[in-house]
């Protein structure tokens, strides 16, 4: 999806732009960082369909299945 | 407490699998012939000599002298045919094996010096297997050469060159033309074996031998081969236990028998053959034997004698590859993993079954493999380690189902009644008209019959969840009590099993039975003519399939029958994301048993076989004369299905107004195309959970927006996190353009940045 990968995604509440920051995931007692879009003020972060939907459900089975 | 590996094996200890064939128990080498002539028959015929190499230990002799007990155990016996020509098929191995060079196996000498007295069958056996683990032995015969009673036989010649190759690879010292005449003689030894064959010298020790562990009473002693008793090939079959009983003296200084490593005498359960095809022996075409291809296709009319009927009948084993008492293993391996620095490696079959109980219907010894794996959930569970993505819809549905949209409510006007309808939670939330229907039907004619709109907690069963499945059973068991204990009346066979099992003093009844009774006659429809496809939870119901089968005949429907009867169409455990590619492969394999529409009497069996294209009614489709329908209603709405059914018992039978505490989101129009709707109802998405999270981000202002009117947000609910891209189509409707969900838990805010 072309939309979803520029960094013209905003958060409304700081109106600031995303950008590519380091983010700590945990799954199962498992715990990794990975960069995602994240507001830089607030730091809430943006998961895209398509990360939610590939590498993070690979990762999550991998993670069911150790 | 948690499990134990008892616990786990205590499952699968009727499970044969992997046990010895009749046939090597027999064999008093116990040669796993099996594999023998598995490799044989595939013309690997070194493979097949080394296999019998290191089970007999001198392979000719034992082809020349053995009567091949195992022939009157063989199971083609259980058909009519001829056994397995053993012996014939042994001497094509040996002849077509191109080097018979013995290995030698690089290990260090063990300590220790043992004599062997006599160069017979026994002590060459003997001898060869303690020179094999490097244990210094000397054989001391007062002939002039070895062999004893084998110097005898007409093709001994043959027999001495086959015990020089095993020697080849194996250090051996040979005291020939000497004879002992005293044990003082062999002081120096750490243990003796005699074996000087029938009436042989025995020093004075036959009478305290001990047969077990080969000891006589001197301390370091053994005895055995012809001397005690047994026949050349008795004796040669039994020298690498009495090797293994000397190095064990030798180890520990004292005489502990160790048996032959079969914790049996002999085979006590026999794989049934029936329906395998009969097959003659093949006969050699030349006094010399069998050729090569002779052999190989006589080897090949073994019947590899092993129960693996579980696993070639059921899917889910059959993907996943793993025998019984491995999975049983697993299950306790799996539980007491630690993440992350040991793994999991049972968890995704645990969660693919369907726990269907086919399984234990096919297993001889009804083995469950089913319940051994709702066993691994549950203590998952318990342990807090489950995976809980893999269950969260269903629970979460489950209690929906037995919270706010659970009614249990008398017929009007009274407190207490005879029976209560109890349909189910997907079969009002699938179709409200079967519920309806159904009602009206036992009310009109006569029974005195409230309703119970609520779930049985199989979701909470299938996830392992006891502590909630237990609390839904006692808020079932009070309401039962309060309505005057009445029958309970099922529509659905996994309820009416759960009951049973967990609440036998509750009286049940099903559905059909009581309409079958009542000879109601419905009307066939469009489907005049379908194959019954039973729930698996109906397998065992007869009364509830002859039921379906009486009513739906009475109606005009002509049925078939499916050759296969009591599987599971997909649903069963709800393995669905766990698994959704094995979940795709059974729902297409059981829509396909049959070219004929089905009939099914399982709410969920319909959802799966609609969804999946296959034309499908239900039976109550047929008893209440509706067109079955096409298509399968979406998350959100069997929710309100079920919401509207409550609110019309409500009314009609407690004369009460329905009310339904507001939320703040239920007033939002989300507008959502077919193929988005779909994936969402496919992914388990509920477009109630989208509303939800839109809702709470709109009046929070926590969105992120594009600058195009795009607009997205995320819900954390307790397992999963949703996210929904949308545009605002007015105040209060908003068109949602994507929506999905992940099992990961992030960190927001601005820490770790």
């Amino acid at each position: 999806m072309a939309d979803m990968a520029g960094s013209y995604w905003r958060c409304a509440r700081c109106d600031e732009a995303l950008t590519a920051r380091k983010t700590v995931f945990t799954y199962l007692g498992h715990s990794f960082t990975h960069e995602t879009l994240r507001c830089p003020k607030c730091g809430r972060v943006l998961i895209p369909p398509e990360l939610a939907r590939g590498k993070m459900a690979e990762v999550e089975e991998q993670l069911e299945d150790k | 407490m948690s499990m134990k590996l008892e616990d786990a094996l205590a499952f699968t200890a009727g499970c044969f699998n992997g046990e010895p064939a009749s046939c090597s128990y027999a064999c008093p080498f116990h040669l796993d012939i099996r594999a023998f002539l598995e490799k044989a028959g595939k013309g690997k015929w070194t493979s097949a000599y080394k296999a019998l190499e290191s089970a007999v230990a001198f392979p000719l002799t034992v082809s020349l002298l053995c009567d091949a007990p195992c022939e009157r155990y063989c199971q083609r016996l259980q058909l009519g045919d001829e056994p397995i020509a053993m012996t014939m098929i042994e001497t094509a191995v040996i002849r077509y094996t191109g080097s018979k060079r013995a290995r030698r196996y690089v290990i260090p000498p063990k300590e220790g010096r043992v004599a062997v007295v006599g160069a017979g069958a026994a002590g060459l056996s003997c001898a060869l297997w303690l020179a094999r683990k490097r244990i210094s032995v000397t054989v001391f015969e007062r002939e002039p050469g070895y062999g004893g009673t084998l110097r005898r036989h007409p093709r001994f010649t043959e027999i001495a060159e086959d015990i020089r190759l095993q020697f080849e690879a194996a250090d051996a010292g040979f005291c020939f033309d000497r004879e002992i005449k005293a044990l003082g003689e062999l002081e120096d030894y750490d243990a003796v074996y005699i074996a000087t064959g029938a009436g042989g010298e025995h020093f004075g020790l036959l009478d305290g031998w001990d047969g077990d562990a080969f000891a006589s009473g001197v301390d370091g002693v053994f005895l055995g081969g012809e001397l005690t008793g047994v026949s050349a090939i008795g004796g040669m079959a039994r020298g690498g236990e009495a090797a293994r009983n000397i190095e064990a003296f030798l180890q520990v200084g004292r005489v502990a028998p160790l048996h032959g490593g079969y914790d049996k005498n002999g085979c006590e359960r026999y794989v049934s053959h029936d329906g395998a095809a009969r097959a003659r022996r093949v006969a050699p075409s030349s006094p010399e034997g069998y050729t090569e291809d002779e052999a190989r296709r006589e080897a090949g009319r073994c019947l590899q004698c092993d129960c693996d009927r579980c696993m070639t009948s059921c899917e889910m084993l059959r993907a996943f590859r793993k025998r019984p008492h491995k999975i049983a293993t697993e299950v306790y391996t799996d539980q007491n993993a630690n993440p992350p620095y040991s793994s999991h490696t049972l968890t995704r079959e645990a969660y693919s079954c369907n726990m269907c109980g086919y399984c234990k219907s096919v297993c001889p010894e009804g083995v469950d493999i089913g319940a051994l794996l709702r066993l691994s959930r549950a203590e998952r569970m318990n342990a807090g380690t489950e995976p809980a993505a893999l269950h969260d819809f269903w629970l979460r549905e489950m209690d929906f189902n037995s919270g706010e949209a659970a009614l249990c409510a008398p017929p009007v006007g009274a407190r207490t009644c005879e029976y209560v309808f109890f349909p189910g939670c997907q079969l009002g939330a699938s179709n409200p008209e079967h519920v309806r229907g159904a009602y009206g039907m036992l009310r009109s004619g006569g029974a005195d019959a409230g309703i119970y709109l609520g779930c049985c907690g199989a979701p909470a069963w299938w996830a392992g969840d006891d502590r909630r499945f237990m609390a839904n059973m006692a808020a079932i068991r009070g309401n039962w009590e309060d309505l005057g204990k009445p029958v309970f009346v099922f529509a659905c066979a996994t309820c009416a099993g759960i009951f049973e099992a967990f609440a036998p003093d509750i009286a049940g009844v099903s559905l059909y039975e009581m309409l079958n009774d009542r000879e109601i006659a419905g009307s066939a429809g469009a489907i005049t003519r379908a194959a019954v496809f039973d729930p698996c939870s109906a397998r065992a119901r007869d009364g509830m399939r002859d039921a379906v089968r009486g009513l739906l005949g009475r109606s005009g429907v002509q049925t078939v029958e499916l050759r296969e009867t009591g599987r599971c169409c997909g649903y069963g455990g709800q393995m669905r994301v766990a698994n959704p590619k094995l979940f795709d492969e059974i729902v297409t394999s059981r829509a396909s048993m049959s070219d004929e529409p089905y009939i099914v009497y399982c709410a969920n069996c319909r959802e799966v076989f609609v969804s999946s294209g296959k034309r499908c009614a239900h039976a109550l489709d047929v008893a209440l004369g509706l067109e079955p329908q096409e298509r399968v209603p979406s998350i959100g709405d069997k929710r309100k299905n079920t919401l509207a059914l409550k609110g019309e018992f409500m009314a009609s039978n407690l004369r009460v107004k329905p009310e339904r505490a507001e939320r703040a989101w239920d007033g939002l129009t989300l507008v959502i195309d077919g193929g988005l709707r779909e994936d969402m109802d496919r992914r388990l998405i509920s477009e109630d959970d989208i509303r939800e999270a839109i809702f709470h981000a709109e009046e929070s202002g926590d969105v992120f927006v594009d600058g195009e009117g795009t607009r997205m947000c995320s819900m954390v609910k307790p397992v999963l996190t949703y996210w929904a891209r949308y545009r605002r189509v007015s105040r209060d409707a908003y068109e949602v353009l994507d929506a999905y969900y992940h099992r990961m838990r992030f960190e927001s805010g601005t820490r770790d940045f």
